[in-house]
């Protein structure tokens, strides 16, 4: 027991610093923009089973049984901060009765734009685009993208599925704020959900030439009781022929969404 | 659409064959321009002209700077009006007339007759519409600049079989719908429309984005020199390829899938697109359609592209895409109540 908490204790020693913050040896190559930033500039995909569910689960059966061990549902150590979520008592209720209704409610089903941060560690890459002014970030899910706009204080001029992001750099770490979302996206397909009210503040640091550390602070008074916080690491697509494809879903739903409406033959 | 071919009025002429560059009249695709035969060399416009001094910005890295928002919305017609067949150029009064013409013939706020049909069609008025009220600034008379005729060439006949397949669609299924009622693309390439014009353009030096507001589309474009994907991967937009011949970027575009079927092409399609600087305000589109399977030969078309001060919005579509749904259903239940859609 004690030989155990003394490794626990050490682990967690190793590994807290990691999570929360970069080692401040590494020094990214600057923007071809020649403002002095690091460059960001690439194809980048998480590598974890946030999408799936952002805190931690045992692998299981997945919901269609002739996928069987193909598409069954993958274990992981997820990405939350504690592994806990603050949801207000009716939001617990209510993530599961999203959990309960997964196929039936999760926006990814129905190729819907992603939202913030979820977009960030679908299982598919996305890309950085970056001018000192404006930083793309495009999604092959759904082609879905945003634009940062950095060293602002506009504010959105209406709500949106990938939020309204404005974007500092604070040393070499992209610090984007993004608010003006609808209540309309998820976390993941696990149905951990938040209101309209979502406020996301989303770190990115180069910690070395593959590897962008991602940290992001949730905060929804609607729906949790307190800021809450997710990180992981974003890894480059090193691939030479790396290249965002295209994953119009739209077209791999309309049967599902309005086959119903079809002529009967 | 049919264009009226006895209007003596260059105006309405153009005000009318607006039609032609909207989506709709888009795909039918007519094929009355069997007489252009002249292909050679293209007549300079203006802008072209001005192009000398108009060296512009550079990147920090020395690239031609394109980056900016810009508007294809414009009511210059795709194709040339038959009215105007001698007529490549407008003179400046022409195009003041053009533009007066178009707005009052143009004017969705008016009412038809309340209950008529005429006026329901109205009900998308002109709060809804964006499609510009100025004619291109260079005054070319159709956005068609060769053939010379301004007219898009001949289909052959397996094109014509395919445009006439397609013109055949219903309500039975949303497969009858265009991509732009599905919420798919609006594709390539880049046309103005009636509403959502805008572009932005962000470069690196490995690749130029061209940011799609309609139906949210980053295209990303490689400057690097690699080649072109694998054979099987067939695209709605293709794969596109990019260089700078002297300030013209030149993006050259393979891999269409044959459902993105612009005008009837095919998954042959090889669409060479050029994009330059001309002045401040001004970047010069041209594309080239070459589909020997569906034209019977080149073509191209030349937009200006305007600096506009408005931001690119979110066009979230498919996420409410009520639109086909009440389409289907409106036609199931008249199939219900026994009439004929």
């Amino acid at each position: 027991m004690r030989h155990w908490m003394v490794g626990l204790a050490l682990v967690a020693l190793f590994i807290l610093p990691v999570a929360g913050q970069a080692p401040s040896t590494y020094k990214a190559p600057r923007s071809p923009h020649k403002d002095g930033k690091p460059d960001l500039n690439g194809i980048w995909q998480a590598n974890n089973t946030a999408n799936w569910n952002i805190q931690g689960q045992a692998a299981r059966q997945g919901p269609i049984l002739e996928l069987g061990a193909a598409f069954s549902v993958p274990a992981g150590l997820g990405v939350v901060e504690g592994d806990e979520i603050p949801y207000q008592p009716w939001a617990a209720a209510k993530k599961k009765e999203n959990a309960a209704k997964w196929l039936e409610l999760d926006p990814e089903v129905k190729c819907y734009m992603p939202g913030v941060p979820r977009a960030n560690y679908m299982p598919y890459p996305f890309q950085i685009v970056q001018t000192p002014t404006h930083i793309l970030m495009a999604y092959e899910f759904a082609s879905a993208s945003r634009t940062i706009y950095m060293n602002t204080k506009e504010e959105s001029p209406a709500d949106t599925w990938m939020g309204w992001s404005r974007g500092r750099w604070e040393g070499d770490t992209l610090v984007v704020d993004v608010n003006s979302f609808n209540d309309q996206t998820w976390f993941d397909r696990a149905g951990n959900f938040h209101s309209e009210a979502l406020h996301v503040v989303e770190r990115y640091t180069p910690v070395s030439r593959d590897v962008l550390q991602y940290d992001v602070t949730i905060e929804d008074p609607k729906v949790f009781t307190r800021p809450w916080k997710m990180s992981m690491p974003l890894y480059r697509r090193a691939e030479k022929n790396a290249q965002l494809l295209e994953y119009k879903c739209v077209e791999f739903v309309e049967e599902l969404m309005y086959g119903n409406l079809k002529k009967k033959p | 659409m049919a264009i009226s071919r006895k209007s003596r009025n260059v105006g309405l002429t153009l005000a009318l064959a607006l039609m032609a560059a909207s989506p709709a009249a888009d795909l039918s695709a007519e094929a009355q321009s069997a007489k252009a035969e002249a292909q050679s060399a293209k007549a300079a416009s203006p802008a072209e002209a001005r192009s000398a001094k108009a060296e512009g910005a550079r990147t920090p890295w020395g690239d031609p700077d394109l980056q900016g928002i810009w508007s294809i919305a414009t009511i210059t017609p795709f194709e040339r009006p038959s009215a105007l067949a001698d007529k490549a150029q407008l003179t400046e009064q022409e195009a003041a007339e053009a533009e007066k013409t178009f707005l009052k013939t143009q004017n969705q706020d008016r009412r038809d007759g309340a209950g008529t049909d005429a006026d329901v069609a109205l009900a998308y008025n002109d709060f809804w519409w964006d499609r510009g009220t100025k004619v291109v600034s260079t005054r070319q008379s159709s956005l068609v600049v060769d053939p010379p005729d301004g007219r898009v060439p001949a289909l052959t006949a397996e094109g014509k079989a395919r445009a006439t397949a397609r013109a055949a669609r219903g309500y039975d299924s949303w497969q009858d719908r265009s991509l732009w009622e599905r919420c798919i693309t609006r594709g390539l390439p880049m046309i103005p429309g009636p509403y959502n014009n805008n572009y932005q353009i962000l470069q690196t030096p490995d690749n130029v984005v061209i940011l799609h507001e309609m139906i949210h589309d980053a295209r990303i474009v490689p400057l690097d020199g690699r080649p072109h994907v694998g054979q099987s991967i067939r695209q709605w937009f293709g794969d596109s390829r990019g260089r700078w011949e002297g300030n013209t970027l030149v993006v050259d575009t393979t891999n269409f899938t044959d459902k993105a079927n612009y005008r009837g092409s095919t998954e042959g399609l090889h669409l060479i697109e050029r994009f330059t600087r001309v002045d401040k305000d001004t970047v010069r589109y041209e594309f080239t359609i070459d589909d020997p399977t569906t034209f019977t030969k080149k073509w191209t078309a030349a937009i200006p592209m305007a600096r506009t001060d408005e931001q690119i919005y979110e066009y979230a579509c498919h996420e409410g895409n009520y639109g086909m749904v009440n389409l289907l259903k409106g036609a199931r239940v008249q199939e219900k109540a026994g009439g004929e859609k």
